[in-house]
């Protein structure tokens, strides 16, 4: 019995000198200082014989919205229990809010609200009182306040009376069991939110909501962590990206940044695209064709000035946008390379 | 709307369960170890649950399901049919001469004699019925919620793992509770009504004992019958600990005391019968003895004991290693 595993009688250690930054309020809040929300060293968990993770590095930003991608098996899942200090690492080191786990279970998790795998509740009761069940176990809930706080996360996921909050749980539809598990991550105020694939079973309605329940957090000052092998979720609701292929980290980064790692370009589409190149190589931007568009590098040069050369020169611009990877083209690039 | 601008759910901990009233070092303006601060704000020390919020979340959700009732209607049920029984056949059947030992004779030798009814249901049960009730509820706290998912909300919220146990004992042990007073009760109600006996317990001795004593001796075989169900519960809450298949474990339980049953018979491991559980459950009948003869039910009582807190620790060692 390794003392790491004990939840209950452990002493939290202070790892970082106090930073008298201000509690985060609205807005993008992932600017701020201060240790990563979640900080993972060399971290590995083997099973009997298989690799589910092998020598992860990953920091989440205090305060970003972090999608952790990768296709299915590639230890997403396993990575956040390991996080979240429901399973013990086979090697490494996994810090949660500055603290280490799983030693310091007791003092981190009552600031943290996770959905992991599929929603767990007792089938004979019904999701209000399930939901009950889980506020009372909740360190940071006075137990005055927790009728209040479960109608308020039923209503929240949009789980009211009327579509079912009193239903036995066995009767609910995918969607309603996963509203009811993100129900139970609002109950209290949190730090850190970590959603395991968060939009599974949702219809595109639900889908929309849990993105808008993201962005809530986010404005609140949450770090959100979430894994999910949809890319268009990741890519509208993230700050940040990591990358996880075969057990390990691939690529890590926020997100825009991902995507402009051929560096920033702009694409013009023109009619005239010999004319375009001959323009800009007289200004001495940096230029060529790729699929019949116009890329014009930015590195050194503004968009303003590359547009308002064409122009002058007389090449007729029918679009010019930045160019951006897809989120896709990127995914299989990174995925297919480290297989 | 979100959940830190809401009033009513902003975090504050509940009375008793200050951190500052438990860890905190000597100066209030000191930070202890614990009140760390991890980025913009504090992580306030190490909070928990009230535990009689636990225990209470316990018993009303966790037990109070249909499961737990079926079971007490079961076991309730046994009692009522040998009251029934019994008393249909009447006074006549006076076959208490013929009646020393457990089993049909001990039936038998409740005609007419009601307020040995409730002891002997206790004994009837306490084979089978009681020990697999309280592992079916021992099998729901940990493997069946494990199965459900539901064990990783209750680690994630968190309550810590020691203490997890701890309030699964507690349901367990009011299912136990539940289990004996519905036997105990309901045979005593069906052996004053269906039986009779004119308010004297006629014992196996053959010497007679008033009704104050007789209630004695009814609550001491319940008092004891409830050590040895909570020393099967916490076993199966043993076997919960180490499993994710709830039907294991009330398979496992009956499985053990069926072979213990067997073990208990073969003469050449009679030295195996000091420690089996089941093999101190005859003790029961001593109470029908007159005078008590003790050395039994000491034993035995010890024997259960032994179990019990064999049985918690092997099921804190098997949470502390589970991996949710």
């Amino acid at each position: 019995m390794s003392p790491a595993r004990r939840s209950g009688g452990t002493i939290c250690t202070r790892p970082e000198p106090p930073d008298n930054q201000p509690t985060p309020t609205a807005g993008p809040g992932w600017r701020l200082p201060g240790p990563p929300a979640a900080r993972v060293r060399g971290l590995r968990k083997v099973y009997r014989r298989t690799v589910a993770l092998d020598s992860v590095d990953l920091d989440v930003p205090a305060g970003a919205v972090l999608g952790l991608l990768g296709p299915n098996g590639s230890g997403k899942t396993t990575m956040l229990r390991l996080l979240l200090g429901l399973a013990r690492p086979s090697g490494g080191t996994v810090e949660l809010l500055g603290q280490p786990m799983p030693r310091s279970a007791g003092c981190v998790l009552p600031h943290v609200g996770a959905l992991v795998e599929e929603p767990g509740f007792l089938p004979h009761l019904s999701g209000r009182d399930n939901l009950a069940r889980c506020a009372a176990a909740e360190p940071l809930l006075a137990t005055a306040a927790i009728p209040n706080a479960v109608d308020t996360a039923l209503r929240r996921v949009g789980l009211a009376r009327a579509t079912g909050a009193d239903r036995p749980y066995r009767t609910y539809s995918l969607g309603m069991k996963q509203r009811l598990g993100l129900a139970a991550v609002l109950l209290a105020p949190r730090k850190l939110v970590v959603l395991d694939e968060p939009t599974n079973g949702l219809d595109p309605a639900g889908t929309r909501e849990v993105r808008r329940l993201i962005a809530e957090l986010h404005a609140a000052g949450a770090t959100v962590l979430l894994s999910s092998h949809l890319l268009s979720e990741v890519e509208e609701t993230c700050t940040h990206v990591a990358v996880l292929t075969t057990g390990s980290v691939v690529a890590t980064g926020e997100l825009a940044e991902l995507l402009e790692a051929d560096g920033p370009a702009l694409q013009i589409h023109t009619s005239q695209p010999n004319a375009a190149l001959a323009a800009l190589r007289a200004a001495r931007i940096p230029g060529y064709t790729e699929r019949g568009l116009v890329v014009a590098d930015l590195s050194d040069t503004p968009p303003e000035l590359v547009l308002s050369t064409l122009v002058h020169a007389g090449v007729p611009v029918a679009e010019a946008r930045r160019r951006r990877t897809g989120l896709e083209e990127l995914f299989v690039q990174l995925t297919e390379d480290g297989a | 709307m979100t959940g830190p601008a809401d009033p009513a759910t902003r975090g504050e901990p509940a009375p008793g369960d200050s951190p500052s009233a438990g860890t905190a070092g000597p100066a209030p303006g000191r930070h202890s170890d614990c009140r760390a601060v991890a980025f913009a704000a504090k992580l306030t020390g190490r909070p928990a649950a009230p535990l009689v919020r636990l225990l209470r979340a316990e018993l009303r959700f966790g037990l109070a399901g249909p499961r737990t009732l079926i079971t007490l209607a079961v076991l309730a049920l046994v009692p009522l049919l040998i009251g029934i029984g019994v008393g249909a056949r009447g006074p006549a059947g006076d076959a208490l001469a013929a009646a020393p030992g457990p089993g049909p004779g001990l039936i038998a030798a409740i005609t007419g004699n009601g307020l040995m009814l409730p002891i002997s249901a206790l004994r009837v049960t306490l084979f089978l019925l009681l020990p697999l009730g309280v592992s079916i509820a021992a099998a729901e706290a940990l493997a069946g919620e494990a199965a459900h998912g539901s064990l990783r909300g209750q680690l994630l919220a968190p309550i810590g793992r020691v203490r997890l146990v701890l309030v699964k004992a507690f349901g367990v042990f009011a299912v136990a509770v539940l289990e004996v007073a519905v036997v105990t009760a309901v045979g005593l109600l069906a052996g004053l009504t269906c039986v009779g006996g004119g308010g004297q317990l006629l014992t196996l001795s053959g010497t007679s004992v008033g009704f104050g004593h007789a209630m004695w001796r009814v609550a001491v075989a319940a008092g004891w019958a409830l050590l040895q169900v909570a020393a099967v519960g916490a076993v199966a809450l043993a076997v919960s600990a180490l499993t994710e298949h709830p039907l294991l474990v009330p398979a496992a339980v009956l499985g053990a005391a069926i072979v213990s049953g067997v073990l208990n018979v073969i003469p050449s491991l009679g030295w195996l019968r000091p420690v089996l559980l089941t093999s101190g459950w005859g003790s029961i009948t001593d109470l029908l003895r007159d005078p008590v003869p003790t050395e039994g039910l000491t034993h035995s009582t010890l024997l259960a004991l032994g179990y019990l807190v064999v049985g918690l620790a092997v099921a804190v060692a098997g949470t502390l290693r589970r991996e949710a």
